[in-house]
């Protein structure tokens, strides 16, 4: 498997880490909506919490495509390089390839009730 | 049953999409990896009618390997800078600067570059040195404040900030690894920050040397 930890989360399935908590009074509850119970839904994240990329894997995303577009911010023009001196990043015919893999629901079936 | 169509549906997507792209744009292509922190880049002007500080400007900041990358294609070398800019990549928040709190502990590892090696280390160094820190390569990287480059008329510096001179064992691992990855032969020296202020740098003793 060549793709990094992160690439692997962002382009291939894998099990949602997941936990149980047991409620058995009311009171237990978070009582705001956007947290849940034992605490917040995405505290943690698959593959530990410090992110750390060797000097040759950040080389080879050097030819990415993205990495070839200008930056967002404003530089001051005496700190940019010539337009010629620029590598142009090949046009990428797949750039907006269409998720395939998306499941397709049934939309008409509810996805969950809920008792009120 | 429905739930064993479901897992085969599935698996066969998966496995189309991952040869698809194998074969076109490979995955890590397709995303920005993010970095552990976000690093601010400064640019030091030298304009005469200007005060040190106002001559510091904080460029931009990044906070993946894609976007530092953006910025490097886009802007001028370190060796073709004019003489007297500085370059500086910094955790955001920390200014390149003794007086900053996260600094005034603190201290350098100096690589000093004879201008010789302007052409044939500067621009190689000053990058290796800044995907050291992006990449959080050091064992010790929340010591790590940042670091300098400066382009001057004798001798080209990079300097790597760290937070504390106090812990010998974190900034030695530092300098051991810096002088390592960028495979320098000589010694180099670690100065303090406090002893850097009241002496010219070459005149500044080294607390520690690898």
């Amino acid at each position: 498997m060549s793709a990094s930890p992160i690439a692997r989360q962002a382009t291939h399935t894998q099990a949602i880490p997941s936990r149980r908590v047991l409620i058995t009074d009311p009171t237990q509850m978070p009582d705001v909506y956007s947290s849940t119970p034992g605490g917040t839904l995405y505290s943690t994240t698959p593959g530990g919490t410090r992110i750390v990329y060797e000097r040759s894997f950040m080389m080879s995303l050097r030819q990415s495509p993205i990495s070839q577009t200008p930056p967002k911010c404003s530089l001051p023009a005496a700190l940019l390089k010539n337009p010629g001196s620029v590598p142009h990043s090949q046009p990428s015919p797949v750039q907006k390839k269409s998720r395939s893999n998306s499941i397709s629901f049934d939309e008409s079936q509810e996805t969950f009730s809920m008792d009120l | 049953m429905a739930g064993n169509n479901t897992e085969e549906v599935e698996g066969s997507t998966v496995t189309e999409t991952k040869t698809n792209s194998n074969a076109e744009v490979p995955p890590e292509f397709l995303i920005k990896h993010p970095l552990q922190n976000t690093w601010s880049l400064w640019f030091y002007d030298n304009d005469r009618n200007k005060t040190w500080e106002e001559n510091l400007i904080e460029l931009t900041t990044f906070d993946t390997v894609e976007d530092f990358w953006r910025l490097y294609h886009h802007i001028k070398l370190p060796s073709e800078l004019r003489q007297g800019h500085d370059y500086a990549v910094f955790k955001q928040g920390i200014r390149p600067m003794w007086e900053d709190d996260a600094n005034k502990m603190g201290g350098r590892w100096l690589i000093s570059l004879e201008k010789k090696q302007r052409n044939s280390d500067l621009d190689r160094f000053w990058l290796d040195v800044v995907l050291l820190l992006i990449g959080e390569n050091f064992e010790h990287s929340d010591e790590i404040c940042g670091a300098v480059v400066n382009v001057r008329a004798k001798i080209d510096k990079i300097g790597i900030w760290t937070a504390d001179t106090s812990k010998q064992h974190a900034n030695l691992e530092i300098g051991r690894k810096l002088k390592e990855q960028l495979g320098i032969h000589g010694k180099i020296g670690f100065q303090v920050h406090r002893d850097t202020m009241v002496k010219h740098s070459s005149a500044t003793k080294n607390l520690y040397t690898v």
